[in-house]
């Protein structure tokens, strides 16, 4: 392997590896709190936002790399929302078309998808400088780390709120369900308390 | 027109995928929307088919039915036949909405066929307090409206909730939730009984024994005072 490759290849999993661990959304840039708090009272809703965050992140960085050259600097915020909002639209149309219990569940979460400031954030920083590869390579990496982000904390609420994952019962019969864990306050505690590990686990290692 | 030449160098960018875009959406909601009208009309359908068993199929009568929801604002309000396999009416099913705790609340009611009864209700969307006030989907409280009389329903926070009857039994930690379907109802059933009874849709004295012959035939509780 030539050195010019074998630095592509660097490259390409470092992008990967920043979206899941080092640069994770949530964990560490602190962004997409809202959907964060908002929809992670189970594992279905929390996987469902996960996936319509990848393919409008996916979209969205792939059309801003190929334009990244035409942009003028005081329109480049304007693009990149309307390119954003087309793809949240879409992604909208398709969950009301195919699973419409879902999209009910998630109301109007999904539409605002179009000012979840990760997106913005890797059109801004990683698409509009970045080629085509590494474009997708990032949002890929980024949209898997905010997706699993979410279903490890949907997974602790809906386990403690109902006794149940991907409604599926799995805490003994004499498990009292926390319905607190279910509602906005489990929400915040428990984002609170995964934050604190892994900032414990950070500081450990280093 | 060296303005209009710095314009179009500025801003033909935006001009042009706003029109890409536009015919994306454009495309896009083509393919989908008749699938999208039909998951609505499926599960409008199926829960109001819960509520009234005997129900072959629901007819659109045809004209939407207006109402004054309230603070002076008038509501338009699509209200099905619910027809037997042997083409006699057994019902009414129609989808009306209001505020709740924390976000408007959508419900499909269902009433005999003389307008006289709830068949029950079903929540079509609802964002209540999970644990709380989301115990409106429950059959508890849910249980109370089948059978009781359309007209003016009074909630109250204790009694006892298996009779049936006017008075609702609130669920316990969820008070303004029970009420506001209560309020729900008691603005827009009234309205749209006196509304088909003015077109001469309900045939009130033999809707009533066909609504009763119904609820013998499928053993339905829909009456059971």
């Amino acid at each position: 392997m030539s050195d010019g490759s074998a630095l592509k290849t660097g490259v390409y999993r470092d992008t990967l590896l920043a979206g899941l661990w080092r640069e994770n959304p949530v964990f560490r840039l602190l962004l997409g709190m809202c959907p964060t708090l908002a929809v992670t009272a189970a594992v279905k809703p929390a996987l469902t936002m996960g996936c319509c965050v990848i393919f409008v992140l996916l979209c969205s960085n792939i059309i801003v790399s190929l334009m990244r050259n035409l942009l003028k600097p005081h329109l480049r915020i304007l693009m990149f929302t309307l390119t954003i909002a087309t793809f949240v639209t879409i992604a909208d149309l398709i969950l009301r078309a195919f699973v419409p219990d879902m999209s009910e569940t998630l109301g109007p979460y999904v539409p605002l998808i179009i000012v979840n400031c990760i997106i913005i954030c890797r059109a801004e920083a990683c698409a509009s400088k970045n080629g085509i590869i590494v474009s997708v390579i990032d949002a890929v990496g980024m949209g898997i780390g905010f997706t699993g982000t979410l279903c490890v904390l949907a997974g602790v609420r809906e386990l403690l709120a109902t006794g149940k994952i991907f409604e599926v019962a799995v805490m003994p019969g004499r498990f009292v369900p926390w319905a607190a864990m279910g509602m906005p306050v489990g929400a915040f505690i428990t984002l609170g308390l995964m934050l604190g590990l892994v900032n414990l686990t950070s500081k450990s290692r280093s | 027109m060296g303005k209009l030449r710095y314009f179009i160098e500025q801003s033909w960018l935006l001009i042009v995928a706003s029109f890409v875009f536009g015919l994306l959406l454009a495309a896009t909601n083509y393919a989908l929307e008749p699938v999208i009208r039909q998951n609505r009309t499926d599960k409008l359908n199926r829960l109001a088919k819960g509520l009234l068993p005997a129900a072959e199929h629901f007819v659109d009568i045809g004209s939407e039915v207006e109402i004054e929801s309230g603070r002076g604002q008038s509501e338009q309000i699509t209200v099905y036949r619910a027809v037997a396999n042997n083409d006699k009416c057994v019902g009414w099913s129609f989808n009306i909405g209001g505020s709740g705790f924390a976000d408007r609340i959508d419900l499909v009611v269902a009433v005999d066929a003389a307008f006289e009864k709830f068949a029950g209700y079903d929540v079509l969307a609802s964002n209540e307090t999970p644990g709380f006030g989301d115990k409106i989907k429950n059959d508890y409280y849910r249980g109370q409206f089948k059978g009781a009389p359309v007209g003016r329903l009074k909630v109250l926070t204790t009694g006892n909730a298996e009779k049936i009857d006017s008075e609702i039994i609130a669920i316990s930690g969820a008070t303004i939730s029970s009420e506001a379907v209560v309020a729900i109802m008691n603005g827009v059933v009234g309205q749209i009984r006196e509304r088909l009874l003015a077109e001469g849709l309900i045939d009130v004295a033999n809707a009533e024994q066909r609504s009763q012959d119904s609820n013998s035939d499928t053993g339905g509780d829909v009456g059971n005072e």
